[in-house]
């Protein structure tokens, strides 16, 4: 036996086979460790590749769009919050201006009113005076009229009076007494 | 009854040829189901990544909603438990939770006759590989913002001295049992998940097949229904269990990014 044997390493060979063909039958299938340098080689492999593509290319990718998608809604929203401000700034002043216009209707209201007041009481008062005048225009005219009418009552009544005493007496009175009678009985 | 545990044996689909390697000894090289489904997961997120972003607009589409609604679950987790520093940390968070949830999700892939992916996220191998990848993580942050100040982290401030000693080592012990859980609850949660409705969905298949006899009346709706069921939770859990990883692995993160700050 001093020359090797020429079957022996196929001997060795066929029983490492046959170990790995029943290495399921006892154990759980996890623990044949002939098969784990393979799976944690190709898993390392996968997850570097993973890792960089992740924290190269889809995750800035993804963070630029959240970042860009952020800046959009607060930029809307400080546009929104300006956007109020000032209408909020133009109600305000539309308010100033209405209470400003009011006052000045109001103030101009004010005045015609004023105006138009004085305008008519000056109106009035020159209508008054004119009817004044009027007035005492015709009570002189009445008053001469009622003058001329009594200075024709006294004609009458003496020419009356003097018919009546001629009728009566036959002979006409004098001018003299036909007065005298005349003023006692204007008197009486 | 098929093996509920067969659904998680690793197949070769082209097998090339080993390697030595000076520490590993020999690897066995191949492609295989699991090697397919982490792939076909990669291609799913970066296919939705690319898809998302390649067009984004600032008034997003439907599938850019999904895409902004996951990132900014992720994105508000890191920045609201580490603060501002929580963006740099953000890609990392996101890469890992993206390919668990596509694994998880890939491994609820079944289609009777056509397609039954297999689930990645069940083996042990790819869990370790993603909590050692958060330790690492982990670790190199600390030591490189703190150096040696990253030993304060087993030192809680405000602890009586004489507790120091016993306080240092539940501390450490509890840092070194965090990539332990990280790995066994994401495995632990598929494996089990899997198991359970492989198992329901056997009952299914005895009471179908008559093995049972009349009992098979009974236990088929009921087997059915609980699949049913089990299938929505799977979703649930699928989605929580990527959701918890990338939690826990920015509260770790926080530990060592504000070392000295929250404690």
């Amino acid at each position: 036996m001093a020359t090797p044997d020429p079957h022996a390493p196929a001997a060795g060979e066929t029983h490492a086979t046959t170990e790995a063909a029943h290495g399921g039958g006892g154990g759980l299938p996890q623990f044949q460790f002939e098969h784990w340098a393979g799976q944690i080689a190709w898993l390392l492999i996968l997850f570097v590749i993973g890792y960089l593509m992740m924290s190269r290319v889809f995750i800035p990718r993804l963070r630029k769009v959240l970042d860009e998608r952020e800046g959009t809604i607060a930029g809307a929203l400080a546009q929104a919050r300006q956007v109020q401000e000032e209408a909020n700034a133009q109600a305000a002043k539309a308010q100033a201006d209405l209470a400003e216009a009011r006052g000045k209707a109001q103030r101009l209201a004010a005045e015609a009113r004023a105006k138009a007041n004085a305008e008519a009481q000056a109106r009035q008062a020159a209508e008054d005076e004119k009817l004044a005048g009027k007035l005492a225009e015709a009570e002189t005219r009445i008053r001469a009229s009622r003058d001329a009418a009594m200075t024709h009552v006294q004609t009458i009544a003496s020419d009356t009076a003097s018919a009546i005493v001629e009728k009566l007496t036959g002979a006409a009175p004098s001018q003299a007494d036909l007065n005298a009678a005349l003023t006692a009985a204007k008197g009486a | 009854m098929a093996d509920p545990l067969h659904q998680f044996q690793i197949q070769k689909i082209v097998d090339l040829p080993d390697v030595t390697l000076p520490v590993l000894g020999t690897v066995d090289l191949a492609f295989t189901n699991s090697h397919f489904v982490m792939t076909l997961a990669f291609v799913i997120v970066m296919g939705f990544m690319a898809m998302v972003t390649g067009a984004a607009k600032v008034v997003p589409g439907r599938l850019q909603s999904v895409g902004e609604t996951l990132f900014g679950m992720v994105d508000n987790l890191t920045t609201s438990i580490i603060g501002h520093d929580g963006r740099k940390y953000a890609p990392f968070v996101f890469t890992l939770f993206m390919l668990i949830l596509a694994m998880n999700f890939l491994g609820l892939v079944n289609i009777p006759g056509v397609v039954h992916l297999f689930t990645a996220t069940s083996q042990l191998a790819v869990t370790a590989t993603f909590a050692v990848l958060t330790i690492g993580l982990v670790l190199i942050v600390g030591f490189g913002k703190h150096g040696l100040g990253f030993f304060k982290l087993f030192v809680p401030s405000g602890v009586p001295w004489p507790l120091l000693p016993v306080i240092i080592l539940i501390e450490f012990i509890s840092f070194l049992l965090r990539p332990v859980t990280l790995m066994l609850r994401l495995f632990g949660n598929m494996m089990g998940g899997h198991v359970a409705l492989k198992v329901f969905a056997g009952f299914v298949a005895t009471a179908a097949a008559g093995a049972v006899g009349y009992l098979g009346l009974l236990i088929g709706p009921l087997a059915f229904g609980m699949v049913t069921a089990l299938t929505a939770l799977e979703f649930l859990v699928a989605f929580l269990q990527a959701f918890v990883f990338a939690v826990l692995t920015t509260i770790y993160l926080n530990d060592v990014v504000n070392l000295g700050h929250g404690h």
